[in-house]
């Protein structure tokens, strides 16, 4: 990385935009912080954030609606911040286009993993990933190729789907919804329970404990993540 | 408009029989001035004029007695021999008993016309009185208003005095309107007489099969389901209150207004509901709001706290600042939660969990350090859940667990098939709960006696039981055979899901 990456953070409250750009600032970032949403989509124009920090709760409009006219703006990349309750809220903005989302009150060191994948992904995307690598698992989203310490596993083509879905945006989480429309076809985005039954068959093939899943991992109600392990 | 208690085939006054003889007489006297004009033939036509006269202006019995008259007169005056009764000529005979007959049949069929006609005149006229009220009442906006338009209507048609009562079972009587006003609230007799009317759904009291001692007679107002109230008639002089007659048109007025009186319950709900849901939502948003607003500055905490550590050596107090702060949330979180159940206001989101994933969520929140073990086979059934309510109640079950587990702190987590369902049971190795004390665990704010330990408002059970129950789902406590508590969630079969249309 050249230049340090610079991300914009948008919160009402004065005390959380400070303490987030000290923290921001000390991991190496550069920081821009906006208390509205006009003001964050002035700062976006001029600024050109690579990363958005967004919280859903804005006093002058709602952040879902903000979510859109930011990718509009060059594709810039949002984090959503949201009250836990609001997995209705989560649900939307990743379906609008968020990358992530982390819940109030967060944990500083989750905060900065969570951008830290943001970056990095953003960085990948723009070259053609092909190679995914989490822990012992390693999955070739050109050959369709998953190892497993370096012994081929089978999987089924649904299996397979829900795997590759995950891989191609590693730490992200991705709704049900979405792994349903892109595996099973837009049809089924209500079957839960397919979804279901083909991850409890990956997890049987690539964790090494399957009832303590690290890889694959459930986000209540949301989505599920692929874990990225050193 | 005739005065009301008349009925319709009331016997004739001797007045009405004078003036009928008094007609045939009358024509009898014409036919024999004007005989040497006429042949005695034309008479037996004329006759028929009192008997239609008779038979149209008072009823059959007249019409009857003028036929009979007509025909002696006929034979008397007009047949050979005249002035006998008498008759030589067979071909009179048979001219007096057609005569008899013809005006026998007219009268009844004249007698009928006035009967249906004074019969339509008296729908008409109860008609126009049940028209009339229906307008008082669609005017009237409280039942309160509506008592006093049936009591008034009632009382000045059948001339009584009138009350009407509220009875429901779960308030006592209520007079709602009286007249005259001086009325007061029917007690001991009048008061019971009310009571059989209400329950029964029929009159109850003075001239009625039920406490027929009592001063009044009571008519339920029967709408949809059991009567709301009951009307009380009486006269001061203790005749019968409602004349036979009159009895449909008072079940007219008293199914309108106890219709209205029910339009008028229905309409009280409904406000009622409208003020209900609108203190929900604002119990809702102010919930919402102490959320944001508790959250916010523990938010500013644990980035604090964070920064904290990174810039300062004094660990130990930065620790205990992060997990007071992990605590707090935990309550805050538990608090909104507990709201949520008391207020009614759950809003489910079903779908189909992997028991595997919603523990492994549950487990990743745990401290760092705590690892329970996992007894979940991975090919149990799916089970339809809200995800974030289920995520709760294991967190509140660990969190439970952990707090009363004991010094090893072992918990096991266990998910097996039982008959009717499934199970899934959150132990530890702790001293266990208090003998008797399996369902009082369960309730807001009782925290188990005899533990020091113990920490919180004991919100964590009582949410899990609300929002098991809220998902169709049961908990219950036990203590295992080998020492410490279990909690089991019990999912009956209906929740689970079968699994033969999945594709995996």
């Amino acid at each position: 990385m050249t230049m340090a990456a610079k991300i914009l953070v948008v919160d009402d409250e004065p005390a959380i935009r400070r303490l987030l750009e000290a923290t921001l600032e000390h991991a190496g970032y550069r920081v821009v912080a906006a208390g509205t949403g006009r003001e964050a989509l002035n700062l976006i124009d001029i600024e050109k954030p690579d990363l958005v920090l967004l919280d859903l709760g804005l006093p002058d409009r709602d952040g879902l609606g903000l979510l859109p006219l930011i990718q509009a703006g060059g594709g810039t990349r949002a984090i959503v911040v949201s009250a836990r309750e609001a997995v209705d809220d989560i649900i939307a903005a990743l379906d609008l286009g968020a990358i992530d989302y982390i819940t109030k009150p967060f944990d500083t060191a989750e905060l900065l993993a969570r951008i830290r994948a943001a970056l990095r992904q953003q960085l990948a995307s723009q070259a053609e990933r092909r190679q995914v690598q989490s822990g012992e698992l390693s999955i070739d989203l050109l050959d369709r190729r998953v190892l497993r310490g370096g012994s081929p596993v089978h999987l089924t083509p649904k299996e397979y789907g829900v795997l590759a879905a995950l891989a191609r945006h590693p730490g992200r989480v991705i709704t049900h919804g979405q792994l349903l429309r892109t595996v099973w076809g837009p049809a089924q985005a209500d079957h839960v329970e397919y979804l279901r039954i083909a991850v409890r068959g990956l997890r049987q093939k690539i964790e090494p404990d399957p009832a303590r899943p690290r890889l694959v991992i459930n986000e209540p109600g949301v989505g599920y993540r692929l874990e990225m392990e050193a | 408009m005739k005065p009301p208690g008349q009925p319709l085939a009331r016997p004739p006054a001797p007045r009405a029989y004078a003036e009928t003889l008094l007609m045939v007489a009358g024509v009898t006297a014409l036919g024999l001035v004007a005989a040497p004009m006429l042949p005695a033939s034309a008479m037996d036509l004329a006759y028929l004029v009192p008997v239609l006269a008779a038979a149209s202006l008072h009823g059959l019995r007249c019409g009857v007695v003028a036929s009979l008259a007509s025909a002696l007169a006929y034979n008397f005056f007009y047949t050979a021999p005249r002035y006998t009764f008498r008759i030589d000529d067979p071909g009179n005979v048979v001219t007096v008993l057609v005569l008899a007959g013809v005006a026998l049949f007219t009268s009844r069929l004249t007698a009928r016309i006035r009967d249906e006609a004074a019969f339509a005149a008296e729908q008409a006229r109860q008609n126009a009185v049940l028209a009339g009220f229906a307008a008082q009442l669609a005017a009237a906006d409280t039942s309160a208003h509506i008592g006093e338009a049936l009591c008034r209507e009632v009382a000045g048609l059948f001339g009584v005095n009138t009350l009407l009562l509220a009875l429901a079972v779960e308030t006592p009587p209520a007079l709602l309107a009286a007249v005259p006003p001086r009325i007061q609230l029917p007690q001991g007799l009048e008061a019971e007489a009310a009571e059989a009317a209400r329950a029964s759904g029929l009159p109850g009291g003075r001239h009625t099969d039920m406490l027929r001692a009592a001063d009044w007679q009571f008519h339920p107002l029967l709408a949809a389901g059991p009567a709301q109230a009951v009307l009380g008639l009486a006269r001061d002089d203790g005749r019968p209150p409602i004349a036979e007659a009159d009895r449909a048109l008072l079940a007219g007025l008293l199914a309108q207004a106890a219709l209205a009186l029910e339009r008028e319950r229905l309409a009280g709900e409904m406000r009622d509901l409208a003020q209900l849901r609108e203190r929900d939502r604002l119990r809702g948003a102010l919930l919402s709001s102490v959320g944001h607003d508790l959250r916010t500055p523990l938010t500013a905490i644990f980035a604090a706290t964070a920064a904290l550590a990174r810039t300062s050596a004094t660990g130990p107090l930065i620790a205990t600042l992060d997990s007071a702060a992990r605590q707090l949330d935990r309550y805050i979180a538990n608090l909104l939660d507990m709201t949520r159940i008391e207020a009614g206001a759950i809003r489910l989101n079903i779908q189909p969990l992997d028991l595997t994933d919603a523990v492994a969520a549950a487990v990743r929140e745990l401290p760092p350090g705590q690892a329970p073990h996992i007894a979940v086979a991975a090919d149990l059934p799916l089970v339809r859940l809200d995800p974030q309510l289920f995520h709760h109640c294991l967190i509140n079950l660990l969190d439970n667990a952990a707090k009363h587990g004991g010094p090893e702190g072992d918990i096991t987590i266990t998910a097996l098939r039982e008959a009717g369902g499934m199970m899934l049971s959150v132990s530890d190795s702790g001293p266990g709960l208090p003998p008797g004390s399996e369902t009082r665990v369960f309730e807001t704010f009782n925290r188990l006696e005899g533990s020091d330990r113990s920490q919180g408002a004991g919100l964590g059970l009582s949410i899990v039981k609300g929002f098991a129950e809220a998902m169709g789902a049961s908990v219950a406590a036990r203590n295992r055979a080998g020492g410490g508590a279990a909690f089991d969630l019990h999912f009956p079969a209906a929740l689970l899901v079968d699994l033969d249309g999945a594709e995996a």
